[in-house]
């Protein structure tokens, strides 16, 4: 049984910075890293593979470099990596790419049955939450979102017991395989590749399927099969609050005008 | 423009930020009809037209059966959008729901703007106005971002009931994991963002809160480098809190954190870049270097 997981590469978006001038973001030196929550649903397929002996699969689509990020899924120990790329791919948003995502994961399943597709729970650089439930949906999968333990599995009934994470309390809910499933950070802690994995993983071949393989209609995916559009990306008016004191040249002064402010506000117990 | 708002009751009681949604369809303009699994003897404040179905007999989650409810006051309405919160149960119903709808889905909406939503994007570094072709659009709604309006009135209730074929089976809740600090009931918070520097300086930040005895708080950044436990972090994936007073150390403002902390009733930002967003939703903004101010502070609170 197959265990796929799909993985983004997104810019560090910790490190994005807004040119000042153009109020546009500045891209240029900007490291691309796998999207945090997709390195849990990595790690977690890692561990079927160890638990259970199954065959993992990293599938992400993405523009020709992403090939950077799928090698550091081989040098994590994943079987496979699979690169979706084609210019018709580009521009989609999460249903566009939901609906590539499926095609690959429904040709792998010819070779062999996909037991369970783990995603991330949403991306850092874009559209929230959408992508996975769009995976099941469109696969009839069985869908479990905010996933933060995987309680057990059972081949036989072919059935998944897992525990979500809600607000405040976990739900623990049982589903049919295949399923998909998207995870939350308290999951599992992402291994780290060793040196010899990371220097063995250079030489492995990544394979693309572009749309040649997946055959899919080229109106329906990327920028065009995508029904939502960005028609603004701007940098937000801010209301500053007030500014107190020269905090840098005179600490304790300014400490005793806060200290003011908290007495008049009746914010400091006395 | 017409909007099918979906409520939410939680734990047996009905979310006071269902009323978010109403305001969210206000600032539309939109005629607003509600639908909530919930019960009859906690019925939202307002005067329009309810859907409701009984949790008694539909359970608190059970997603293939919400969602033919849904798609049943859909059918009744014809609404333009369908709009969640963006919780637990939203993020899990409103893709379902989208699907099946084949309707385009905007998460995490924090305004509205001339004919489409806005979202955040790069840590809240950015915004974006996002707009959709299809008929209807599902989207949720960040929690804290539109304002609570109470409306007043009581609602005409339709009652709406579905059976379920879904694939799912509820086992049971279980409670979260003890924390070892309840951020929620902490009337100062006193947090460090990356901005402390390094782990050896959390007791700096940690001897402010005890002087205004308070709580410390932590960005996430701060967590996930393992400077302080993971119940102390404030924001979407930590605690949301709004103490009396919450007091940010070189913590820059990223939407997940002020989505944790704006309803504070005072803010204090302490941050070298005067430009920082936490800016934003400060009442007072010191611009310093935290751990030359921190301790100066803190001496004198102490006095
Ligand atoms: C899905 C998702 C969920 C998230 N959930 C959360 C969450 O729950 N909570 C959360 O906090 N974050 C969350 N984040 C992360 C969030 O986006 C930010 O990355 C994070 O809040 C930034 O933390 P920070 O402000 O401590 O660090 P930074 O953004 O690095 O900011 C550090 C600040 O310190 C200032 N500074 C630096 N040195 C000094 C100094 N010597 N003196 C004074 N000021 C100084 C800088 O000017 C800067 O403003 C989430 C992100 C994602 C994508």
């Amino acid at each position: 049984m197959l265990v796929i997981s799909c993985i983004k590469q997104v810019p560090d978006t910790t490190q994005v910075r807004i040119d000042p001038v153009t109020n546009t973001l500045i891209r240029e030196g900007i490291p691309f890293i796998i999207n945090p929550y997709d390195s849990h649903a990595l790690e977690e397929s890692l561990r079927l593979k160890d638990r259970y002996g199954m065959r993992t699969v990293a599938l992400s689509m993405g523009p020709p470099n992403t090939v950077a990020t799928l090698k550091k899924a081989y040098a994590i120990g994943v079987d496979e990596a699979i690169l979706l790329s084609d210019r018709c791919f580009g521009g989609a948003d999460t249903l566009a790419t939901s609906k590539v995502l499926s095609a690959a994961i429904e040709r792998l399943d010819k070779q062999e049955k996909v037991g369970i597709v783990f995603c991330g729970k949403q991306t850092i650089d874009g559209d929230t939450a959408q992508v996975g439930p769009g995976i099941a949906s469109r696969l009839g999968f069985s869908q479990l979102t905010l996933v933060d333990r995987i309680e057990s599995i059972d081949f036989l009934r072919k059935r998944i017991k897992v525990r979500r994470k809600l607000e405040g309390r976990h739900e623990i809910v049982e589903a049919p395989l295949p399923v998909m499933i998207t995870v939350v950070r308290e999951l599992n802690r992402p291994r780290y590749p060793t040196v010899p994995m990371r220097i063995e993983s250079e030489e492995k071949e990544i394979k693309v399927w572009d749309n040649s393989v997946l055959k899919l209609d080229a109106e329906t995916v990327g920028l065009k099969g995508s029904p939502t559009w960005v028609s603004k990306i701007f940098s937000p008016e801010r209301d500053q609050g007030e500014i107190i004191g020269d905090g840098i040249n005179d600490p304790a002064g300014t400490a005793n005008l806060l200290i003011d402010k908290l007495l008049s506000k009746d914010l400091l117990a006395v | 423009m017409k909007t099918l708002l979906i409520g939410e009751y939680r734990e047996g009681k009905l979310l006071e930020s269902t009323y978010e949604l109403l305001s969210f369809a206000a600032q539309l303009n939109a005629d607003t009809a509600m639908l909530l699994v919930g019960s009859e003897s906690q019925l939202p404040a307002y005067a329009g037209t309810l859907y409701l179905a009984d949790i008694a007999t539909c359970g608190e989650y059970n997603p293939d059966l919400h969602k033919k409810l849904i798609l049943d006051a859909v059918q009744k309405e014809n609404p333009d959008c369908i709009v969640f919160l963006h919780s637990s149960y939203g993020w899990d119903l409103a893709p379902r729901v989208a699907a099946a709808l084949k309707a385009a889905q905007i998460s995490e909406v924090i305004a509205n703007l001339d004919g489409g939503f806005e979202v955040g994007c790069c840590n809240a570094k950015m915004r974006r106005t996002v707009k959709s072709t299809t008929a209807r659009t599902v989207i949720t709604i960040q929690a804290g971002a539109f304002p609570v309006l109470q409306p007043g009135g009581s609602p005409a209730v339709q009652k709406l009931t579905a059976d379920s074929s879904g694939n799912l089976e509820f086992i049971g809740y279980e409670p979260a994991e003890k924390k070892d600090v309840d951020l929620a009931k902490a009337e100062v918070i006193v947090t460090a963002g990356r901005g402390i520097g390094k782990k050896d300086n959390v007791p700096v930040i940690q001897a402010l809160a005890r002087a205004l005895g308070g709580e410390l708080g932590a960005s996430r950044p701060v967590v996930d480098a393992g400077w302080v436990e993971h119940s102390h972090q404030v924001g979407t994936t930590g605690q949301t809190v709004s103490p009396k007073l919450y007091i940010a150390c070189g913590v820059s403002g990223a939407i997940q954190h002020l989505a944790g902390m704006k309803k504070s009733d005072f803010i204090i930002a302490i941050n070298k870049d005067k430009d920082a967003p936490i800016g934003e939703v400060a009442d007072v903004l010191v611009v310093a270097d935290v751990m030359q101010f921190v301790p100066a502070l803190t001496a004198k609170v102490a006095k």
